[in-house]
């Protein structure tokens, strides 16, 4: 189908657009590990002094990057934990499972899914404050994993939706309870939605920005978004883009390694759920 | 209730209790925030009432009569009952009765006039300055610059003060320092220039941007269809790069490149053109770069939404138009655009409300500036109650902006469960016992 | 185990599935229910394993009343169409799974699950996973999960559905030897005639939600009880002409030809509709009431050929025969009916 068109005005054409991108991907590289002289663009000089903010603390009083790290990787793994233990088991139930007012459930659901979450940052900052959370990893943790959970529900659901009701049955009729029937026969079949509500909220949560730079300003628990962020905004160091560069690139590091490694799965859920 | 009902309930409910405070609540607050003067001042719980010397003035601009007020002032310390009691447990009845036979009734407007008073007893029983001060104390009756907690506490100084009861409602409204109802945060919206320059704003952020992540979506999916697998592959990777990257950090790459060191400044800088910043130089600059920003990110979720429908195309069809003899472009135009239409319908609704909604990249990028020229309404919103110089956080005025945001969300949302042909996911379980 | 429905009545929402049934099946007995695609049949055999609820009515294992006993607690075996076997598990953990669920101990499940895989012939199998194995494998393997627990009943839905023609002869006979080994009680849900009747000691024939006749096949071949009976079972079908009663006569409907009524109901009055069903192998050269028609269509099947007849007033008689003759398409023939074969019903479609 494709031999009798040519390809290259196509690929040209593709390629100018992509200039841009490719440009910004290359030096935000390249920008790290080396120096140029001023007004200029190619390198002179191979150095790691860029990274110097993983051996030693920037001045101003900044915490360490570790421990920014460490915060980080908290908030993202526990958001990513408790979305998908949350979305696992109330995904089986509004797959499988009879109750209630359980249409209502459902269409509150599709409700939830679509809505537009920052518009409910203003009052979830003043419910924080009240309940105390507010500035605090783990008050920011609850938040976001909120948000999450209709999305992680939704394309839990979608997975439980496609293993064969016969399982169900056959396990119900050999004996086992409903429980057991989910735990030992259901769960196992759905081990890939798992892993993407896994992988996929986790990078939510350690992308996440606007949540922790409302909910959690203060020094003490301060994420990597936010860390570069302040780099970024200080007017002391907004220029050193190198510096700048470096702690991104060491930010999204985890970021692209996953991004290669699960690539496929991602380009799927990325389209197929309608969150992003 | 069958046994699965117990089951599923249980499942559901850790994510219930969570929806419940995160999702609801928050909808149904934002409503109510709205309809409230809440802000930094008056603080988010339940305030107290202090009068103090501005809220003094307040009282006589809202026509308290000065009789009224010179009482406020002048209830400083009062020989009373009560304090003279208080005083014969300190010090013994007989200094109390003395104290009592020279200034019964009488109010000094300080704590040193009532020291002297009590130094002026014959006998000048209290001998240490500091128990004199807190003897003088016992008679205070003061209620400006006090805290009261509650309402009864205050409702009692005024009493106490002889304050006139018609008078009272007025000062109680003043001295409150929590926030109240009001609806005045509507009125002041609609009066400001500033909410039509928001509107406007957001109304060209989000037409433009759309129209950028539909064309160059359906661009980028049309083109890499027609790539041989590896090629498109790569160019679907650089194009998920946005997406996928945390927003700081490209928003670091886009500082880079239009920074008056950055990029494009160097580059043009060959040519003779003088080095500038070229996000935030010009209006139409800081326009240009934010439509860019989001157009990026967006047009690759219209690539992947739009690739996987193109594959979904039967080939048989795409060879058959071959055969007929059309044009690549024919082919695009009349073969594969119109099988889009759902998709295009689906990306254009969803994000024009997430569009609506999203200030993350603008608040990154050029923070609404320059000059206010790209601050858009949810950007507004998070300024007025969360971020702004003045340090005066308007949390009521800025939950009356979310609040339009909110309404439509959640109409756009509902119409998201027609779309959804709801009636369809309603299938019932089978598994009855 | 004897099982006893009695007034069953299942709706989904506002269909009736199944409206006031009921039906004995005897303790070691295999019995199908039989029906085409939506008579109820699979909504009476998932209500008697207890997934459905029924809404009205009792349900009986032996004296015991299980109507509101959840399906865990029914202790009935059930090998579903597609067969259900757990994915992520092995043969063996498949089988083993029911006797896991009650904790049985460990060397009891190893000896328990020898035995029936032994029984089913599968013991070469049990490492493997479900999607290593044969359709026929796959169904082996199900029945052994089914019946590894000794349950009082075993439930097979469409079991030789999924299976090509020559596996389901194979499994057709496996069945019946291990259900007559076993002894168990079972109940066969199928649209196949040939299946329920080459299977079963007894076939419950449904249609719309009703049973219409149970009985021996042979007995329901030979003696159905309304017109429905009739034409779903025998292949080729049964065929039928309408007329009306006269003098001991039928005379079919727009056509001067009148055949002799069987002597069952040789007596009717004058006027009755009725409807006459012959069957193809009591339509033959050599039987005396004479028919004369054309040869509309042939059909040579091997052993036998296989033709329609049509009279003149347009109804179809089917005939099969051994071959030999040379009998062509549009050739006129004179041929007999058996007229004590002859099936008669009513106007509603009753037997008479």
């Amino acid at each position: 189908m494709k031999h009798n068109f040519r390809n290259w005005p196509v690929l040209l054409v593709l390629f100018i657009f992509s200039l841009p991108l490719l440009i910004m991907l290359t030096f935000l590289v390249v920008d790290t590990f080396t120096t140029k002289v001023p007004g200029t663009l190619v390198p002179n000089a191979f150095t790691l002094h860029h990274f110097r903010f993983l051996w030693t603390d920037l001045d101003d009083g900044r915490w360490g990057i570790y421990g920014v790290t460490l915060n980080t990787f908290i908030f993202a793994a526990s958001t990513a934990a408790v979305v998908t233990a949350i979305s696992v088991m109330a995904g089986y139930a509004l797959s499988r499972l009879s109750f209630p007012a359980r249409g209502f459930f459902l269409g509150s659901l599709i409700v939830l899914h679509a809505f537009p979450t920052v518009t409910l940052i203003i009052a979830i900052f003043l419910i924080l404050q009240i309940l105390g959370l507010y500035n605090t990893l783990i008050g920011v943790i609850i938040v976001k994993t909120a948000l999450e959970l209709p999305f992680g529900i939704w394309v839990m659901k979608g997975f439980y939706d496609t293993v064969p009701w016969e399982i169900e049955m056959a396990g119900v009729q050999d004996g086992a309870s409903r429980f057991t029937v989910w735990w030992k026969l259901i769960l196992p079949q759905v081990q890939p939605g798992l892993m993407a509500i896994l992988i996929f909220s986790f990078l939510s949560g350690w992308s996440e920005f606007v949540l922790p730079m409302v909910l959690n300003p203060g020094t003490d628990a301060q994420v990597l978004s936010t860390y570069l962020a302040t780099l970024l905004l200080d007017t002391n160091t907004n220029s050193d883009f190198n510096l700048i560069s470096a702690v991104g690139l060491f930010y999204a590091l985890p970021v692209v390694i996953i991004y290669l490694i699960f690539q496929n799965k991602l380009m799927n859920i990325y389209g197929g759920g309608t969150k992003g | 209730m069958q046994r699965s009902s117990w089951l599923g309930l249980a499942f559901l409910s850790p994510a219930l209790i969570v929806v419940l405070l995160f999702f609801l609540m928050p909808v149904i607050l934002t409503g109510i925030f709205a309809f409230t003067n809440m802000s930094t001042a008056t603080g988010v719980k339940g305030g107290s009432y202090v009068l103090n010397a501005s809220s003094l003035r307040a009282l006589t601009d809202a026509g308290l009569p000065d009789v009224t007020r010179s009482q406020i002032e002048s209830a400083g310390y009062r020989v009373d009952e009560r304090g003279l009691a208080a005083l014969a447990e300190a010090h013994g009845q007989a200094v109390a009765e003395e104290f009592s036979k020279n200034h019964a009734g009488e109010v000094f407007t300080k704590r040193r006039d009532v020291e002297r008073a009590l130094k002026d007893l014959s006998s000048n029983p209290i001998r240490k300055t500091r128990d004199r001060k807190a003897a003088a104390d016992l008679f205070k009756r003061s209620i400006l610059n006090q805290r009261y907690e509650t309402l009864d506490a205050f409702e009692a100084a005024l009493n106490e003060a002889g304050i006139p009861k018609p008078d009272r409602p007025l000062i109680t409204e003043i001295a409150y320092t929590g926030w109240t109802w009001t609806t005045a945060n509507f009125d002041l919206l609609l009066s400001l220039d500033s909410t039509w320059q928001y509107a406007k704003n957001t109304g060209i952020y989000v037409t433009f941007t759309l129209a950028f992540n539909v064309v160059f979506g359906l661009f980028l999916a049309i083109t890499t269809f027609y790539l041989p697998a590896a090629q498109a592959t790569a160019f679907r990777a650089i194009w998920f790069l946005p997406r996928i990257l945390p927003p700081v950090l490209y928003i670091v790459m886009w500082r880079w490149f239009t920074w008056d060191t950055g990029f494009i400044s160097t580059v043009l800088s060959g040519f003779g053109v003088s080095s500038k910043n070229w996000m935030l130089d010009t209006e139409y600059h800081a326009w240009v770069t934010v439509i860019l920003i989001n157009g990026f990110v967006g047009a690759s979720m219209g690539m992947i939404v739009f690739s996987s429908a193109i594959r979904a195309i039967p080939a048989s069809m795409l060879y058959a138009s071959e055969v007929d003899g059309a044009s690549r472009w024919q082919q695009v135009w009349y073969i594969i655009l119109p099988q889009l239409r759902w998709p295009i319908l689906f990306i254009t609704s969803y994000q024009t409300m997430s569009l609506l909604t999203s200030f993350e990249y603008i608040y990154l990028s050029t923070d609404g500036g320059p000059g206010g020229s790209t601050e858009v309404w949810a950007l507004a919103a998070f300024h007025t109650a969360l971020n702004n110089y003045g340090g005066n956080l308007q949390y009521g005025l800025g939950a009356t902006y979310a609040l339009l945001l909110v309404v439509i969300g959640v109409l756009a949302s509902l119409f998201y469960l027609r779309l959804f042909n709801f009636k369809n996911l309603l299938t019932k379980p089978r598994i009855e016992g | 185990m004897r099982i006893s429905i009695t007034n069953f009545t299942k709706t989904f929402g506002d269909t009736t599935v199944i409206k006031d049934m009921s039906l004995e099946i005897e303790s070691g007995e295999m019995l199908a229910l039989l029906g085409p695609s939506g008579c109820g049949k699979s909504t009476t055999l998932f209500s008697i394993c207890g997934i459905h609820r029924m809404n009205a009515g009792r349900l009986r294992f032996g004296d015991k009343d299980v109507t509101k006993r959840p399906p865990q607690e029914r202790n009935v075996g059930v090998v579903f169409q597609n067969y259900a076997l757990y994915p992520h598990m092995d043969v063996h953990a498949n089988i083993a799974f029911p006797l896991k669920v009650r904790k049985e101990p460990r060397a009891e499940i190893d000896r328990k699950v020898l035995e029936i895989a032994a029984l089913v012939h599968i013991e070469e199998l049990l490492q493997r996973k479900p999607s290593q194995l044969s359709g026929g494998q796959q169904q082996r393997v199900a029945l052994a999960r089914a019946l590894v627990r000794k349950p009082d009943i075993l439930l097979l839905d469409e079991p030789l559905a999924n299976l090509d023609a020559k596996l389901r002869l194979e499994m057709r006979s496996e069945i019946r030897r291990i259900q007559q080994q076993t002894g168990i009680t079972a109940v066969l849900v199928t649209h196949d005639q040939v299946e329920a009747m080459s299977m079963c000691d007894r076939i419950a024939l449904m249609n719309k939600g009703d049973i219409v006749q149970v009985c021996k096949p042979k007995e329901m071949y030979d003696n159905p009880a309304s017109d429905f009976v009739a034409g779903f079972l025998g292949n080729p079908p049964i065929a039928f002409l309408d007329g009306i009663a006269n003098d001991g006569e039928i005379r079919l409907a727009n056509s001067e030809v009148a055949l002799r009524l069987p002597s069952n109901v040789i007596d009717l009055s004058n006027g009755t509709q009725l409807r006459l069903g012959i069957r193809p192998e009591f339509f033959q050269p050599e039987n005396d009431m004479k028919v004369t028609g054309k040869v509309s269509f042939v059909e040579t099947q091997g052993r036998e050929d296989l033709f329609d007849v049509t009279l003149t007033n347009g109804a179809v008689l089917r005939s099969i025969q051994s071959r030999g003759g040379d009998i062509k398409l549009g050739d006129e023939v004179t041929w007999g009916i058996s007229r004590e074969h002859i099936l008669a019903f009513g106007p509603g479609g009753e037997r008479l």
